[in-house]
């Protein structure tokens, strides 16, 4: 289930992909850590290769305080192994789809956008998907609930 | 695969940067020439929902019809977005199954569960083997439950409103069974990290029993009465087929993915809870229309039957649940956990920060990614087939919007 | 006639005609089917199914809001979602009521904290009745509609009240 890493590192190597960073202590499983540039290539590098990432999972991001991590959830089907690609984000930075290579990132992409205050670029349809558009970013840390005062006095 | 990304591109009338409120539809009536002798037609722009009797929730469908033809589809998400994600950053691990049941709302136990096994895995809770015959039990009587709920409102959209009422009358003895385990009829609240809320009872298992004796007989009286019906079948052979490259392509799981010939069950493949250790099969199905995304349901609920009997059968002795916390705190550390709901492969990314709350907790909702592929196959069928198509992808906006 | 067995037969039964629509209208109301979220799964779909029959007190659901007399707002209206509430209540004809079902409906219910989240439908449209809940009943749901034909009744004997008085 966990595929090999050098396997992966080496197949990033051949597609041109430098300075990738694998590791999979403490996390969900192998996760592959590269630059913003490089994620559309290696989300493409890893479908086109024999291991066969085609099956994306899930597409999300986590607001680590001081940027933004886009995760990106794959899965082999053939060899049943997953991965993740996390790729650091600016706050207020552009979000490149890869809906061409994954057309299931379609609305997961337009969420995370929305939800962190990214642009999305690249894309069919880059409309708000769940917030009406004016809304603040909500899954960014800095964004704030409604107090115990707010409710009570609703 | 290059027909899915025709599609996309094709929407792209629908697409300008315009923020979707319900007084900006683009009302361009393109006139094009209808092809007999000087007449000119129009495309009209039909809104459907989000109140609407098919929409299986807020969902909000805007169609290009050339005649009854569908030219182009966009479908409106976010009429429920009541923000899960991020009050499970403000909530304690016990008190974040209570949000998780409001999710995919049908199948309550599927959500508590992925939650939990997220939580167990980041805080290395082990689970005593009762417990996770438990969750089986329950998960799988809620499968027949959420499947009787798709089952009821698929012969609604295709016009048959008939076994809506058998299905909600099986429900319900489902529902006293589930109210008798947890003590909710819908939001159970009953998979907690560690194990389940509460031992079953003699009480309940005897209704189980009972409610397992008749089932079987129900659901061929079920399928004779919608699968059975040739207008069903005319309405959905053939009809919305989503093939296996498409499939793959959009993230489809669950039900959907196994109607389109490609045999993934997280149950099997990723065995969670006492999966390892029950005897069942997986369908699959080859035509990848609806009539197959029916056949499927119809005999998981068979299948559902089957291992709650096993569960029955065969529950051991031991706690009900391990020995955890009443303020949980994991150490830091981020897990990914799925279970197979009646939807498809639900999961929980979980990130632990250390303290009593999640850092992040995210819910890949499998309903979404089969939003996405009934919007991408709609264009070129009728405006019934898209009814029809729409419903038989098991959508629950409740998942969607979160 | 079975109502020779109240009046006797052969009698003339004298009503008003705000008391006669009235009756006729609670003795009849019409909802709209719109299911937001969790609440439309017990008050709508079990309230009207086998066991907790709803049509054994005349309410029926209708699709379109033209056609009904009652909207039960069932679940969570956020922003995007009240435009559409407020849409679908100006669109019922006269005379209409709202039943607010479940926590989610009346005050905001478990989300209320999400700043997205209207915090309760009464920001929205009037109410009648609230339900509380999550999710109610479905006999809580058969119980409110029983209560709103009583506040129906008793709006016509407080309308026929004050006309009397206005009168002498």
């Amino acid at each position: 289930m966990l595929p090999d890493a050098t396997a992966i590192a080496s197949l990033l190597e051949r597609a041109g992909i430098v300075g990738a960073e694998l590791s999979s202590e403490g996390g969900p499983g192998l996760v592959v850590r590269v630059e913003r540039a490089q994620a559309g290539a290696v989300v493409q590098g890893l479908k086109d290769s024999d291991h066969a990432f085609v099956f994306l999972v899930d597409l999300f991001g986590i607001d680590t305080g001081e940027h933004v991590d886009i995760v990106y959830h794959l899965r082999s089907i053939a060899r049943d192994e997953e991965l993740f690609v996390k790729v650091a984000h600016e706050y207020g930075s552009d979000l490149a789809s890869v809906w061409e290579t994954h057309p299931a990132a379609l609305m997961p992409e337009r969420e995370t956008a929305e939800m962190f205050g990214l642009t999305l670029s690249g894309h069919p349809n880059p409309k708000h998907l769940l917030l009406t558009s004016g809304s603040a970013p909500m899954l960014l840390k800095s964004v704030e609930i409604r107090t115990a005062e707010e409710v009570r006095n609703r | 695969m290059s027909d899915a990304r025709d599609t996309v591109a094709h929407a792209g009338w629908l697409t300008a940067d315009k923020p979707s409120l319900p007084d900006e539809i683009p009302l361009t009536l393109k006139r094009v020439p209808s092809g007999v002798d000087e007449v000119m037609t129009e495309h009209l722009v039909v809104n459907m929902g989000p109140q609407h009797p098919s929409t299986h929730g807020v969902l909000r469908i805007l169609v290009e019809l050339d005649g009854e033809e569908v030219i182009a589809c966009e479908s409106v998400v976010g009429y429920l977005h009541r923000g899960i994600e991020k009050l499970a950053e403000h909530r304690r691990y016990s008190a974040v199954g209570t949000l998780m049941d409001r999710g995919d709302y049908v199948s309550g136990i599927h959500n508590e569960m992925a939650f939990a096994l997220a939580a167990e895995k980041v805080a290395d809770i082990g689970v005593p083997r009762r417990a996770n015959w438990l969750r089986v039990l329950m998960g799988e009587l809620n499968r027949i439950a959420s499947h009787l709920v798709w089952y009821g409102t698929m012969g609604l959209d295709t016009g048959a409103m008939g076994q809506f009422l058998y299905a909600v009358r099986d429900r319900e003895d489902l529902l006293d069974i589930l109210e008798d385990v947890t003590g909710q009829r819908m939001m159970f609240n009953y998979v907690r990290p560690g194990g389940v809320l509460n031992d079953l009872t003699p009480r309940a298992e005897k209704k189980i029993r009972a409610f397992l004796s008749t089932f079987d007989a129900y659901l061929d009286e079920h399928h004779a009465l919608l699968g059975g019906n040739e207008i069903f079948q005319a309405r959905t052979r053939g009809i919305g087929v989503i093939d296996k490259e498409t499939a793959i392509a959009f993230g489809l799981t669950g039900a959907n993915l196994r109607a389109s010939g490609v045999s993934f069950d997280v149950r099997r493949d990723r065995p969670y809870a006492a999966y390892d250790e029950m005897d069942f099969d997986i369908p699959v199905a080859e035509s990848g229309d609806i009539y197959a995304r029916y056949l499927v349901r119809i005999e998981e609920m068979r299948q559902a039957a089957r291992i709650c009997r096993q569960c029955i059968d065969g529950l051991p002795e031991g706690e009900h649940t391990a020995k955890v916390a009443k303020v949980l705190r994991p150490p830091a550390g981020e897990a990914y956990a799925a279970v197979e709901s009646p939807r498809g492969e639900l999961g929980v990314h979980l990130v632990s920060d250390g303290t009593d709350r999640p850092y992040r907790m995210r819910y890949r909702p499998p309903a979404l990614f089969g939003l996405q592929a009934a919007e991408a196959i709609t264009p070129g069928t009728f405006l019934a087939d898209a009814v029809a198509i729409f419903g038989s992808v098991d959508v629950v906006l409740g998942e969607i919007d979160r | 006639m079975a109502i020779d067995r109240f009046t006797g037969e052969n009698s003339i039964l004298f009503i008003r005609s705000e008391q006669l629509f009235d009756w006729a209208r609670r003795r009849s109301l019409w909802y709209m089917a719109f299911g937001i979220a969790c609440c439309a799964i017990e008050g709508l779909m079990h309230a009207s199914g086998p066991r907790f029959d709803f049509d054994r007190h005349g309410v029926f659901f209708r699709a379109s809001p033209r056609q009904s007399d009652v909207m039960i707002v069932a679940g969570t209206v956020n922003h995007k979602m009240a435009e559409t509430v407020k849409r679908l209540y100006d669109q019922m004809p006269e005379p209409k009521w709202v039943i607010a079902m479940g926590a989610c409906a009346s005050t905001g219910g478990p989300f209320r904290e999400y700043p997205n989240v209207v915090m309760g439908v009464d920001k929205v449209v009037p109410v009648d009745v609230y339900i509380p809940g999550c999710p109610p009943r479905p006999e809580s749901v058969q119980y409110a509609f029983l209560r709103l034909m009583d506040k129906i009744a008793e709006n016509t004997e407080e309308r026929l009240a004050a006309r009397r008085d206005s009168d002498s």
